[in-house]
């Protein structure tokens, strides 16, 4: 990239419920949400307002009312802007694709802050009548889609297929369930803190086998908003910052599954987009001091820990289960709490583990914090890691 | 080319694929207990589902194939927790398969009895013909 390009602030809303029935005669509304993250994160990277050219939004979901979100709230914030205003989407990837659009107009030179922020807002609807809808996303409509499947089957179906070539244990992939609520503990954007037990994991119902409720996402809204500025911008606020230091892209031009018989639970677009991301910042995944991943079930988490270099193909779960990946394990992942326990409001996610990445790098995840953090990594997806994006960085003091 | 097993099943497809021009052949097919798709004329890849042309090499030359019905379960899981639409069939069971033709399709699994399917069962194509139509499933080899 022509410019450095640093994080310097993030503030998001505790993950859970926010959006009421439409019938409630009291609502919560997004934009009223979000500019309170907007002025929070701002305070954070403490930046002028008039500094700010750029705001790359994640698209909304289809339950918010107001269209045209990101120019309403140009409006809503009176923020004029000469680098760009827009919305992007990409599934579970959309938070990281505002995240890196707004690296990119840093780096590019059309602006020296960017705003990457949005909501996702869906806890309005009901889990049933909110699947008839997110089914479209995870399927072909008309050749797949038609016989049932639901976003996660897909990845219960890595589960069953990982199981059975590798030989883990039901208890070996739950523990991450045990692991990221542990974590999560500590966070206070969390929606789930209580500690749970792998009795408690292994007890639940099933939503899609092997994977029970707690080894799933819940449902949750979120807002959440990201600055980046040049390093010269970083560096004159005088505060602690992250500095990317390597981005990796790759999609596989397939949706869920191709016709061609893959290793499904390889993760391959993970792989290749980590190793460039590492390539650019001169790492190899060892340095990592902790990964932040986008990691909707335990099975996924286990799956991305081995396709970026954390852990050996084949032992994630084992691995996870005997502490590696918990805080003061060999390479904490999701210090957050995860996306099953710190909580998933889809669309925004990945900006919530950039937040989290942030507080790391800055030292400021109190219980949660990893000693000496210097190097993280974030990364987040769309499908069944059909795509992967990758964002290294590395604490600046 | 043995044709697909066709299992009557009471009332309306939950969710019914559309038909275009070209998609309706694969359908009109499925009806009469056959499974078809495109292969490429120039470098002879199967492709699912059918187009007009080959995604791999872009070539627009293709020709309508039998696929043989017989697979592998590469993997499999039971939903229980359903899309609304679907919420009087759950819980059902989704299956990705390896077909013998070297072709991954992802599909409903049909029981033959209370157990689960495993993964590498051999498995093969069967059309569920529905009142407004087909679909088309799996189901362990007898």
């Amino acid at each position: 990239m022509s410019r450095s390009v640093a994080v310097i602030g993030g503030a998001a809303v505790p993950c859970g419920k926010l959006m009421e029935r439409p019938d409630a005669p009291l609502q919560v509304l997004e934009h009223e949400v979000l500019a309170r993250c907007v002025l929070d994160a701002v305070r954070d990277a403490g930046i002028e307002k008039s500094r700010i050219g750029s705001l790359v939004f994640s698209h909304p979901r289809v339950y918010t009312r107001q269209l045209y979100f990101a120019t309403f709230m140009a409006h809503y914030l009176r923020l004029p802007a000469d680098g760009i205003v827009m919305e992007v989407l990409g599934n579970g990837m959309t938070g990281g694709l505002a995240f890196d659009q707004a690296v990119d107009q840093v780096a590019n030179g059309r602006a020296d802050v960017a705003l990457a922020l949005g909501t996702s807002f869906e806890m309005g609807a009901d889990t049933a009548a909110h699947l008839n809808n997110t089914m479209r996303a995870t399927g072909d409509v008309d050749f797949q889609s038609s016989c049932g499947f639901t976003p996660i089957a897909w990845y219960a179906m890595d589960a069953v297929r990982y199981m059975h070539e590798f030989k883990a244990t039901r208890e070996q992939i739950a523990s991450v369930a045990v692991k990221n609520r542990m974590h999560a503990a500590h966070n206070p954007l969390a929606q789930y803190r209580k500690p749970i037990t792998l009795a408690e994991v292994m007890s639940q119902r099933m939503i899609v086998e092997p994977l029970g409720l707690l080894e799933v996402p819940p449902r949750s809204d979120g807002a959440a908003c990201v600055v980046v500025a040049t390093e010269e911008v970083a560096r004159q606020t005088g505060r602690p910052y992250a500095l990317i230091r390597g981005r990796g892209f790759h999609h596989e031009g397939a949706h869920q599954i191709s016709e061609v018989p893959t290793d499904m639970t390889a993760f391959t677009p993970a792989t290749i987009a980590s190793t460039r991301a590492y390539g650019e910042a001169g790492i190899t995944a060892k340095d990592l001091d902790f990964a932040e991943i986008y990691a909707p079930c335990t099975i996924v988490e286990v799956c991305v820990s081995e396709a970026i270099g954390l852990l050996p193909r084949g032992e994630g779960a084992a691995a996870a289960a005997a502490g590696a990946t918990t805080l003061g394990g060999d390479i904490p992942i999701c210090t957050s709490g995860g996306l099953q326990s710190r909580g998933h409001p889809p669309y925004v996610t990945p900006l919530y583990n950039v937040i989290e990445a942030l507080e790391q790098l800055r030292h400021r995840a109190g219980e949660r914090q990893v000693r000496d953090a210097a190097l993280g990594l974030t990364i987040c997806e769309l499908g069944n890691y059909n795509a992967a994006l990758v964002h290294v960085m590395e604490a600046v003091a | 080319m043995s044709k697909l097993d066709i299992i009557e099943c009471q009332g309306k497809r939950a969710y019914p694929p559309r038909r275009s021009e070209l998609t309706a052949q694969f359908w009109d097919a499925l009806a009469e207990g056959r499974f078809l798709s495109t292969r490429c004329d120039a470098c002879q890849k199967l492709t699912f589902p059918p187009k007009s042309f080959c995604p791999h090499c872009w070539n627009q030359a293709v020709t309508w194939v039998d696929v043989p019905k017989k697979g592998t379960v590469y993997s499999s899981t039971t939903v229980h927790i359903a899309p609304a639409i679907f919420g009087h069939e759950a819980p059902y069971d989704v299956c990705i398969v390896d077909l013998d033709a070297g072709m991954r399709i992802a599909t409903r699994l049909i029981r033959r009895d209370a157990h689960a399917v495993q993964v590498g069962t051999r498995v093969e194509l069967v059309v569920l013909k529905y009142e407004d139509g087909p679909l088309f499933a799996v189901r362990a080899v007898a």
